[in-house]
């Protein structure tokens, strides 16, 4: 029996729930997955005040304006695309969130990452912060103002050349099986604008390209083209605008070693990476630990 | 891998198809013990912050008869509880004064029960940011030795601006729905017991030592409340102490959160109860020995030092530690300030979606998941009441704190009667119920009404409080009425413009056996 790959669209009736639930459709159309459109809302505490702040009355007012806001999320969803609504309580919106992921065998957790940044860039809100610290399974984070389009046609993978790049390429590898989109691999590198443009780390960098390639053609079956770049500047967000983006481009990027076994951590040359990125940007997290 | 159906228990977050009802309610179950309860009880009660606010008055009000005072206050407000939470079990779906008043009375004395709580609200909000301010330059000058700071509160404009600060602060953490969490509550009610208990130990010691300010010898008579010299004085002292002990009963209504439903909130709200009654005899009898109830700089009928007392006696009495005392209620207050927002943010919800407010009213932050407006509304009233009060009374936190005692009268006993009304047909099942959901909230409701016409009659005399007066008539008095006035014609305004509500077509009428 062949499953139904689902994504856990992290929804608040705001536009970055907007925007999260628009990457939950464009990746949903990719992948011929199902989506799970999840509203959380915090566990209210006794609040100890002299007045009774009994939460009864406002739990079930809270709980039917939340199953509103799904509703319309819901009518959002283009017919292609299956979907389904659920409403949760946690102590807090990004551990509701996980335990979404768990409960529903989900295999990402769609956010809307903008709070507030200019110029289409990520500006990183609490929630999706917290989940690019903690989360068990990849988190996809859509910018600001993004609405799907009608075919994602190309994937983009940064990749850096310390150890463990081989978990992000598996995770792209298992995305892409079958699949007819383009792949391209990039490294960035920083570079002392004084210095000449053909530097020996640059050059290190298409040599690791070249590896990655070799071991990308080993172990994958897509039928796109396949490209690599290296994208230098004078800071990783210059080096990120160094490369052309496509607006139906999604970027993968790996976790920092930093990160505990089989959760994300967002590295610092990622996290800056996401200032200067223009389309959506998918964290993988580490492997598992190898027993 | 096949997909596994999201099965869940209910400690758990729970996802299940939209098509369902909630699964697991959004009450954190089960997760307060008792020492937990009794720390929220003591927590809501805020008796650092309580105290400083009513000691004057009551001493104003019963003289050297305040312990005994506070002891019989402390009847009509648990025979009120008692009723309460039968009403809370009864209908757990309902939160708040509003919907049990109306599902019992029906929607016009439902409406006026919800406004008498919104009301009581603006004003306890309002005298909790004026200790605040009070105390906050008071701890400034103590911080930097400079006596000038504290005289900063005297001057209107700088008292009303910073209320206003403290005001947007308060109403913003509960606009994020931000709550202080368990292990914050912990050390502010350890500080603040601590502190009191130093402040009692230290003005006996001074008793003792023969330097208190006007040594007043203990009396057994004090805790005789029939010594008190007048009815009208003592009603007056009963109201303030309905006051004091206003927020012990959320321990007994915490029923889903605690971990053991049938035992602990009852011990909980025993365990707070007992605290709180050491805690406020050993304080009031301590500050009766160390300052007397004479006019004095610094004696209790000192009408300049009523409103905020803690605020004149902590530097005499503790020292260089007064300090603490400033922590300690300005910590107590703010805590208070912040979290007070919550219940009448929600109770205009409630009102603002079952139409019997303005639909603004029910609109809910899609961001935070918070009554965004009602919280903002509630903010902006409260501050508007507050600089008015400012510029009208020469004390507002005296004023204040005897319109909240009338304001709190009435809503407990709205509430104390709706339950006897709402149960009116099983009362004589069993001897529990007859005594819980008649004899209890009754009686209390009886002696509420009583305190509560009291009160408003003596009210009108303009020597009543502060002696803020307009036009010959206390001003204690017209506020009363003033608010009550403002909630009749209000709810005819509403009636006119959106009479569903009143029609009972979104919340309706009924009686306890209907439910079976």
């Amino acid at each position: 029996m062949t499953r139904v790959p689902n994504y856990v669209v992290a929804y608040e009736a705001t536009p970055q729930g907007r925007e999260a639930l628009e990457l939950g459709v464009a990746m949903a159309r990719l992948t011929e997955a199902e989506l799970r459109i999840c509203l959380v809302l915090q566990r209210l505490g006794a609040a100890p005040a002299k007045i009774h702040a009994a939460s009864s009355d406002f739990e079930v007012l809270l709980a039917k304006q939340a199953h509103e806001w799904l509703g319309t999320a819901a009518g959002w969803v283009p017919a292609d695309v299956t979907a389904t609504t659920h409403l949760l309580w946690a102590d807090s919106t990004s551990e509701g969130l996980i335990q979404a992921a768990a409960d529903l065998d989900s295999d990402r957790i769609v956010v809307g990452a903008a709070r507030g940044g200019l110029f289409n860039r990520f500006t990183i809100g609490s929630v999706a912060n917290a989940l690019l610290h903690a989360s068990p399974v990849p988190v996809a984070l859509a910018p600001q103002g993004y609405s799907a389009p009608t075919q994602i046609t190309r994937i983009t993978c940064a990749i850096g050349t310390r150890p463990g790049w081989e978990t992000l390429l598996d995770s792209v590898v298992a995305l892409t099986e079958g699949l007819e989109v383009d792949l391209r691999f990039v490294t960035l590198v920083e570079v002392d604008a004084a210095r000449e443009k053909q530097s020996p780390v640059a050059a290190g960098s298409s040599a690791h390209l070249d590896t990655v390639l070799a071991y990308y053609q080993r172990h994958a079956h897509s039928q796109g083209d396949i490209s690599t770049e290296v994208g230098s500047g004078s800071s990783v967000e210059k080096a990120v605008e160094a490369l052309d983006w496509r607006p139906d481009e999604l970027a993968f990027v790996g976790s920092s070693r930093l990160a505990a076994p089989s959760t994300i951590f967002l590295g610092i040359t990622a996290h800056r990476m996401l200032h200067a990125l223009p389309v959506p940007l998918v964290v993988v997290p580490t492997s598992p630990a190898r027993s | 891998m096949a997909q596994s159906p999201a099965s869940t228990p209910a400690s758990s977050p729970a996802a299940e198809p939209s098509t369902g009802g909630i699964s697991s309610k959004g009450l954190s179950a089960g997760s307060v013990g008792l020492l937990g309860a009794t720390v929220i009880g003591i927590s809501c009660i805020a008796p650092a912050y309580t105290l400083t606010a009513s000691l004057g008055p009551t001493v104003a009000a019963v003289g050297t008869q305040m312990p005994g005072i506070f002891m019989v206050g402390f009847i009509p407000m648990l025979l009120v509880a008692l009723g309460y939470r039968e009403l809370n079990n009864a209908m757990p779906d309902a939160g708040t004064s509003f919907t049990w008043a109306t599902r019992a009375f029906g929607p016009w004395l439902g409406w006026m029960g919800g406004w008498g709580l919104i009301v009581a609200t603006v004003v306890v909000l309002s005298n909790l940011a004026g200790v605040a301010v009070d105390f906050f330059y008071l701890m400034l000058a103590q911080l930097f030795g400079n006596p000038d700071l504290a005289d900063l509160a005297a001057n209107v404009w700088i008292n009303i601006l910073t209320c206003l600060v403290f005001m947007v602060g308060a109403c913003y953490v509960s606009y994020r729905g931000m709550e202080t969490t368990k292990m914050v509550q912990y050390v502010l009610v350890a500080f603040q017991l601590l502190v009191l208990v130093w402040f009692s130990v230290a003005a006996l010691l001074h008793f003792s030592n023969g330097t208190a300010f006007d040594a007043l010898g203990f009396s057994i008579d004090w805790f005789n409340p029939f010594l008190t010299p007048s009815f009208s004085a003592f009603a007056a002292g009963v109201s303030l102490s309905i006051f004091i002990y206003w927020g012990w009963d959320v321990t007994l209504t915490m029923n889903e959160e605690t971990k053991d439903p049938e035992t602990t909130p009852g011990r909980a709200a025993t365990l707070t109860v007992g605290i709180i009654f050491a805690l406020y005899i050993l304080v009031s009898v301590s500050a009766l020995m160390f300052s007397g109830v004479g006019t004095g700089e610094l004696g209790l009928g000192n009408e300049d030092i009523q409103g905020n007392v803690f605020a004149a006696l902590a530097g005499p009495v503790m020292g260089p530690f007064a300090i603490l005392m400033s922590l300690a209620v300005l910590s107590s207050s703010a805590a208070s300030l912040q979290s007070t927002f919550v219940g009448p943010a929600r109770t205009m919800l409630a009102m603002g979606h079952y139409k019997a407010f303005p639909n603004r009213f029910a609109a809910i932050s899609p961001r935070f998941k918070s009554p965004g407006f009602a919280t903002v509304m509630a903010g902006v009233v409260a501050w508007g009441f507050y600089a008015v009060m400012r510029v009208l009374s020469t004390d507002v936190l005296t004023d204040t704190i005897l319109t909240l005692g009338i304001m709190i009268c009435f809503y407990y006993g709205v509430t104390a009667f709706a339950c006897v009304w709402f149960f009116r047909r099983e009362v004589f099942g069993s001897a529990r119920a007859f005594f819980l959901k008649l004899l209890a909230p009754l009686v209390g409701g009886v002696i509420l009404a009583v305190i509560f016409a009291t009160t408003l009659i003596d009210s009108t005399n303009p020597d009543y409080g502060s002696g803020s007066e307009i036009g010959g008539v206390g001003l204690v008095f017209i506020l009363a009425i003033v608010l009550f006035v403002a909630g009749i014609v209000l709810m005819f305004i509403m009636r006119a413009v959106n009479p569903a509500f009143f029609q009972g077509k979104t919340l309706t009428k009924g009686v306890s056996r209907e439910k079976a």
